[in-house]
């Protein structure tokens, strides 16, 4: 036959336990349902203890004057199934004495404990025994953290946390590309960061030139935008025999720079900056041009270029070349131009893919000539000549690879014939 | 000596009745009966005349408290359950909560509310409204979490010149033990770290701040370092210790009974966003009760509220972004 | 009663010309029950008043200053309410006369705290009043309160000045028992009841409750009948009170009948009246000249704190 357990009942509101005072009944002893057969003090009041339904007393496991929690098994009864099932004991059986284990460790050792009394002289201590340990709810969602934006990986989503140390490190996002995260979507947590910034204190560390500074601030907000790159040969024996007949002798970046702003003259659009929907044409064609300083580039600017003939720009030019290697460029010369001349050959250099500086769509750059075997329809031959590579990079939001070819081209037509320039 | 949180609460009572006589206690069934919870145990004996049952008057229990603290007096008023206080809403929140800032006149009184949810205790008898009353200019909200606290903060309650709404939790009443009554003690509208920790910051109080240390030890055993900030204060709010608290971790979490539309932690997460946005490297967390009304059956009710389980998955969540 | 009412036509002259923002709230027909009651009041022998919305006399006779209520009124800065609260929500908490808030019935019970804490203190003799209307009979806070301060047989005594309409609803739409004093065998205290029109009646009958209350016989219950010569606020013509009404008794100007029984028993003649007039008109005209001269409340100086603990004040979170 089932055996069923007889409860410490819940005695009132937020009361955890209360101490036997009396049993009525004894093992092997008849009772009916709902007879009382304890009596329970707790510091509200006395309260009787009554079974569910009527069966045999077959263990008393409560001792006199001992405190129980609500919920503890007193002594048990053994009773008709039928009955059992109908005071709602659908699984009963030893199980129910083993989950109220507590219960019974402290029915082995009972104490004069009053109600409020504990052995457990611990701060803040909840008794385990009197608070509900419930599973997780079933049908939920495993969690996998919260949501990122797409393409969080790295440091391409920054947590306010991370942007501040950021700004008090003085760090941008690119200098975290090294960093693997280990965050939602592979996001670079903080903990992460300051991992890396840990662990970069172990290399030598030298301290960037605000020249190299600059570059760099402007180089990482140019690479904002698409920006790509076409090439084509030019020739320069007609350019080289013009310089040499000329008498300041014009460089043949100079060249290059008169002969840009012309083709830009054309069509000022594509020297202009994409802004929201609008082309924002240039107002005046200035172009700058790269000089090698001490760890780093400067841009000097030369002023309405399509409205200066080449002869009258040599000495200016030169002149800028000189103040911008002795960094002495006045403040007209350091404004904003349109686009900017690299002569990139001068290191050796046949090709690059030089970036346009941040408010400008264009740079144009000039390889390193280098003689080659050019066929002669005059003397139905080869002959020698000197040829350069030509390149245009530029934001592609604004030109496309024809028209940038066509610009180029443009460029390349105009230096066969020096002397319009 | 073991003191229980109740016995904390009573035997606050019984000091501030002997070392000021000002105090006075009201309540319903508080004198010979010793109060629904006996936190009010034989101070009708000790302190004759100065423990006095009242009518099932809510309002006018309130109100009753009101004048005698205009008059000089220092009132403790016990509400038989937190959720009764809804029938002195006007009381509290319009007569006590206004009269300083219009007349300059302070009314110093305590009103204690039973709070919080337990087995079987029901849609009435269940509520934590240390939100609501927060809302309102003019009142203090305190939530004891410790037998500690319970025994100081009342003591510093029946001294301060405002209004205070001293939440008890009842789940701590017998369930919390502290080996005697402390001598010392945070000052009112001070935080304090329950645990400390690096990895992400859980604030609460009350009850779930013992919800909210289970949560913290089961998952150091997969060695996640967690803080808990017990607020102790409702109102004032300790910005600083929580912001301090976010300033090491990074993350917060809060957890509290009350229900979920807006109240206590959504007022801390607006803080931290507010003030210490940079601080944040996940977004706040919060954890309530559910928006229904508290259910009767203990399987039900233990779903309802936040839980040592629902509070480790929460983290589980904030940790993992 | 006089001044009450020279003072209060001068309010609602002040609220039509745009001076004062809020409401005017007039007392205007009520000036003799609520004068009654407030004259038997002891302010320096610590008795403790909580008036209502229709109780400048009552006020004025309890002793408050002229100044008080203007400078209310104006949200004056050195006013009692220093701009933070206005027109009939005014009180010296600290000097007897308690603060009303808007809550109907809601004072009862705090005159009853009061009154307790004199108790306890070991004070003796001295008695509290509230003044309700007949629509904060309906309130639960009126019934706890009176319950309240039967079962502790406090020195109470309620005036309810029963004027017939609340706002605009009419007695059958708020109470359903014969007479409001019925009520006090309900809660098993004194009751009386008087012609609320009638000065004489009216300070005969408080001048019992507030002599039964001071010896220790309990709450006293008044209920005067009487009509609102005038709208809920001045924003209200108050057409919806029937014209038989006004013409009944109920409708008699408490002021005018004062006067006539004044000269028909020879205490004062027409000159005297007229002095008095004049006197209480030159007293508001005085007192109001120096009140529009004082300065605004100036939201930069406010402390905007809630709390007298200011170190726990969060009053500076918003805006």
């Amino acid at each position: 036959m089932p055996r069923i357990p007889i409860l410490m009942p819940q005695l009132g509101e937020a009361i955890a336990e209360a101490v036997v005072r009396s049993i009525r009944v004894k093992p092997q002893e008849r009772v009916e349902g709902d007879q009382e057969v304890m009596e329970v003090e707790t510091n509200k009041t006395n309260m009787g203890v009554t079974v569910p339904c009527r069966g045999k007393v077959v263990e008393i496991i409560a001792v006199l004057d001992a405190s129980y929690p609500v919920g503890a098994t007193l002594g048990y009864l053994e009773v008709t199934a039928a009955d059992a099932a109908r005071a709602g004991f659908k699984d009963p059986g030893p199980a129910r004495g083993n989950r109220k284990a507590p219960a019974n460790r402290r029915a082995a050792e009972p104490t004069n404990a009053k109600p409020g009394e504990s052995t457990a002289g611990v701060h803040f201590q909840v008794h385990e025994e009197d608070t509900f340990t419930v599973a997780e709810p079933t049908g939920v969602r495993p969690t996998v953290g919260l949501p990122v934006p797409a393409n969080a990986t790295g440091a391409t989503y920054l947590s306010p946390r991370m942007k501040a140390r950021m700004q008090e490190l003085g760090l941008n996002a690119a200098d975290l590309s090294g960093i693997a995260g280990t965050g939602a979507g592979g996001r670079v947590t903080v903990e992460d960061f300051e991992k890396f910034v840990r662990q970069l204190d172990s290399h030598a560390q030298s301290d960037a030139s605000p020249m190299r500074i600059a570059v760099a601030d402007a180089m990482r907000r140019s690479c904002l935008r698409p920006l790509a790159t076409v090439g084509r040969p030019v020739l320069l024996d007609r350019l080289l025999l013009h310089r040499k007949q000329s008498p300041n002798k014009p460089g043949p970046t100079l060249y290059v720079i008169r002969a840009l702003a012309m083709a830009i003259a054309e069509n000022t659009a594509v020297g202009g900056r994409l802004v929201g929907g609008k082309i924002i044409h240039p107002r005046s064609i200035d172009i700058g041009f790269a000089v090698e300083v001490d760890d780093g580039v400067l841009v000097p600017i030369i002023r309405e270029v399509d409205n200066k003939p080449l002869r009258e720009m040599v000495e200016p030019y030169n002149q800028l070349v000189k103040q911008a290697q002795s960094r002495k460029l006045s403040l007209e010369a350091t404004g904003t131009g349109i686009a900017t001349v690299t002569n990139f050959g001068t290191f050796g250099l046949v090709w690059a893919t030089p970036i346009p500086l941040p408010e400008q769509n264009l740079v144009l750059g000039l390889g390193a000539g280098r003689k080659k075997p050019v066929w002669s329809d005059e003397v139905e031959a080869f002959v020698p000549a000197t040829e350069a590579e030509l390149t245009l990079s530029f934001d592609h939001r604004i030109l496309d690879g024809g028209a940038a070819g066509r610009l180029l081209s443009r460029v390349a037509d105009l230096l066969q014939r020096p002397e319009t320039l | 000596m073991n003191v229980t949180y109740l016995d904390a609460i009573r035997e606050a009572q019984a000091k501030a009745l002997a070392q000021d006589e000002r105090v006075f206690l009201y309540g319903q069934d508080i004198a010979g009966f010793g109060g629904a919870f006996k936190a009010t145990k034989r101070l009708a004996e000790e302190f004759p005349g100065r423990v006095l049952d009242s009518p099932i008057s809510e309002d006018a229990m309130v109100g009753l408290a009101i004048g005698a603290a205009i008059d000089g007096m220092r009132p403790i008023i016990e509400m038989q359950f937190a959720d009764f206080s809804s029938l002195a809403f006007n009381q509290i929140v319009n007569q006590a909560g206004t009269h300083f800032y219009r007349t300059g006149v302070p009314v110093p009184f305590v009103i204690r509310l039973p709070s919080g949810g337990n087995k079987g205790s029901g849609p009435f008898h269940s509520q934590s409204l240390e939100s609501l009353y927060a809302h309102f200019p003019g009142l203090v909200v305190l939530m004891p979490a410790t037998v500690e606290d319970a025994y100081t903060m009342l003591l510093d309650a029946v001294q301060l010149d405002d209004p205070v709404i001293f939440c008890e939790h009842k789940l701590l009443y017998y369930h919390l033990k502290a080996e005697k009554l402390p001598t010392e003690s945070l000052p009112i509208g001070k935080a304090r770290i329950a645990r400390a920790g690096t990895h992400a910051t859980v604030v609460t109080a009350s009850a779930m701040m013992h919800e909210a240390l289970k949560a913290a030890n089961q998952l150091a055993e997969e060695s996640w370092d967690i803080e808990v900030v017990d607020l102790r204060s409702a109102k004032p709010i300790d910005t600083d210790t929580i912001l301090a608290s976010v300033a090491r971790t990074g993350r917060i979490l809060c957890v509290a009974e009350s229900f979920p539309w807006g109240g206590l932690n959504a007022e801390v997460i607006a803080r931290v966003v507010g003030e210490g946005f940079h601080l944040l490297d996940a977004p706040p967390l919060r954890l309530n009760s559910r928006d229904t009304p508290i259910p009767y059956h203990p399987n039900l009710w233990a779903a309802h509220r936040p839980t040592a389980a629902s509070i480790t998955t929460a983290l589980r969540k904030l940790l993992g972004f | 009663m006089l001044l009450a009412r020279v003072l209060e036509d001068k309010l609602a002259s002040l609220y039509r010309s745009g001076k004062i923002v809020g409401g005017v709230y007039l007392g205007r027909g009520q000036e003799a029950f609520s004068a009654a009651l407030a004259v038997h009041l002891d302010q320096s022998g610590g008795d403790v008043y909580a008036p209502l919305i229709r109780d400048m006399a009552g006020r004025l006779a309890f002793g408050e200053a002229l100044i008080d209520p203007i400078r209310t009124y104006l949200g004056s800065p050195l006013g009692p309410m220093r701009g933070r609260d206005g027109n009939i929500h005014r009180g010296r908490p600290r000097e007897g006369m308690l603060a009303m808030i808007s809550h109907l019935g809601a004072m009862v019970s705090v005159v009853n705290g009061v009154l307790l804490s004199r108790r306890l203190r070991g004070i003796p003799g001295q008695v509290g009043a509230a003044c309700v209307g007949d629509g904060a009979t309906s309130t639960g806070a009126f019934h706890e309160a009176m319950n309240q301060a039967a079962v502790e047989k406090l020195p109470l005594v309620v005036a309810v000045a029963n004027n017939q309409f609340a706002y605009s609803t009419p007695n059958d739409r708020q109470y359903a028992c014969a007479d409001l004093v019925d009520r006090a065998a309900g809660y098993g205290v004194m009751g009386y009841r008087c012609d609320g029109t009638d000065l004489e009646e009216c300070l005969d009958t408080f001048g019992e409750a507030v002599r039964r209350a001071r010896r220790g016989d309990g709450p006293q219950l008044v209920v005067g009948s009487l009509l609102r010569l005038s709208g809920h606020g001045e924003h209200d013509d108050a057409s919806y009170v029937p014209a038989s009404v006004r013409k009944s008794s109920l409708g008699g100007d408490c002021i005018e009948l004062a006067a006539k029984l004044l000269l028909e028993r020879g205490w004062a003649d027409d000159a005297d009246l007229a002095t008095w007039r004049s006197e209480a008109v030159g007293q508001v005209e005085e007192v109001l000249e120096q009140v529009v001269s004082e300065p605004l409340p100036d939201p930069m100086g406010e402390t905007w704190c809630a709390l007298s603990v200011r170190h726990l004040c969060e009053g500076n979170l918003g805006a």
